[in-house]
């Protein structure tokens, strides 16, 4: 009996067998197509690999080249800023000395107004008064010149307003170099995974140092509409007329 | 009162310009620094500084810091703080106002908008 039982168990276990065999058969052109693909692909993945491992080579030399905008930019505006601070330097300088030139002009028609009442009828001071210093005219050219004095400081003044967008353009590119800076972090972990680890100490080590999060704002923007002013300036009125602590604590003390 | 201003900006050209536009507007004593700490620094060692103008953005000690740490010491509870950055959201301004900045201004500025802050700052009585 238990003899006929052990044939019967011998049996199925080869019908298991064999029903492995039957479906390792139907499996085989499946697993050739997988690895068909699986050569197709290597080359694929190589290419991506290969770019990978440009584009992150890359990165550290665009950082650097933003660096240096931001420093070149930086040299070029202290370079203006000195042009325009000699330029108001003088202009102020000449505004002082057409005052004085003023003054003493103003001095000269009382003068030349006092020799008219002495000598009425003289010829020599009529013809003074008629053809030599004409206060008058003077004094028009001088308000001319003022003015446009005036007129060329508030343009120094304005190129110095405009020279602000250095550091503003300077934020977005720190802003631009941190975001480059997390790409190519990202790349080089790729490159890791894939198993590309000495590339990856490579690009890790050409790694440009970029200024923290906390030293860019990322939304900064030259405008000079004024309208973020405008919400300032509500913001600090609303700010003003909430009553203080110290005004909340005095009127609970009262009670 | 004379003031004697304490310029704070990591950029040396934004220092240059709000140190020029005080010029302009008639101020001639300032200290500079170029971050929260050092600005710290300047301000323990000079007694006569008196009004802190500052960027917020910057590296090491940002100025948002700088205006905490300096409210933090009751020797400088009172002393003026104006802050000149490029952070024009809302939520920025109203951070940087619980902070207790006196002022704000949102580059870039005129020297005219600095004089007014100045004197805005100096008009309204300590509370």
């Amino acid at each position: 009996m238990d003899q006929v039982h052990n044939m019967q168990s011998l049996y199925e276990k080869l019908s298991d067998v064999n029903s492995f065999f039957e479906y390792g058969q139907k499996l085989i052109p499946t697993i050739e197509k997988i690895v068909d693909f699986m050569k197709a692909t290597i080359p694929l993945l190589e290419n991506v690999n290969n770019s990978i491992l440009d584009s992150t080579s890359k990165l550290p030399k665009a950082a650097l080249q933003i660096n240096s905008v931001t420093n070149a930019t930086e040299v070029a505006v202290t370079e203006i800023l000195d042009v325009v601070d000699g330029a108001s330097s003088d202009l102020t300088t000449i505004i002082s000395k057409l005052e004085s030139l003023r003054t003493r002009l103003d001095s000269q028609k009382n003068s030349i107004q006092r020799l008219t009442e002495k000598y009425p009828d003289d010829p020599d001071v009529k013809d003074l008064v008629a053809n030599g210093l004409n206060p008058e005219v003077i004094h028009e050219d001088y308000s001319a010149v003022i003015s446009l004095a005036d007129k060329i400081q508030v343009g120094l003044m304005n190129i110095t307003i405009s020279l602000q967008v250095q550091d503003i353009t300077a934020q977005q590119l720190a802003s631009a170099n941190h975001l480059m800076n997390g790409i190519q972090t990202k790349l080089s972990s790729l490159l890791f995974d894939i198993g590309n680890d000495g590339e990856k100490e490579t690009s890790a080590e050409k790694k440009v140092e970029t200024k923290g999060e906390s030293a860019f704002n990322a939304d900064a923007r030259y405008d000079r509409d004024h309208n973020s002013q405008a919400l300032v300036d509500s913001l600090v009125a609303d700010n003003a007329t909430q009553p203080s602590q110290k005004e909340i604590d005095e009127l609970f003390s009262k009670k | 009162m004379a003031l004697k201003f304490l310029v704070v900006d990591d950029s040396v050209t934004m220092r240059r310009i709000v140190l020029n536009s005080l010029k302009q507007i008639g101020h001639d004593a300032f200290v500079e620094a170029g971050d929260g700490r050092e600005a710290l620094g300047k301000l323990q060692a000079d007694d006569g500084i008196n009004f802190i103008i500052t960027d917020w953005n910057m590296p090491d000690l940002t100025g948002l810091d700088l205006v905490k740490a300096v409210r933090a010491n009751p020797k400088y509870e009172t002393i003026p703080i104006l802050m000149v950055t490029t952070r024009g959201m809302k939520e920025d301004i109203v951070e940087a106002l619980q902070a207790k900045v006196n002022n704000y201004i949102v580059k870039p500025f005129t020297p005219q908008v600095l004089r007014e802050k100045i004197e805005q700052i100096i008009a309204t009585p300590v509370a």
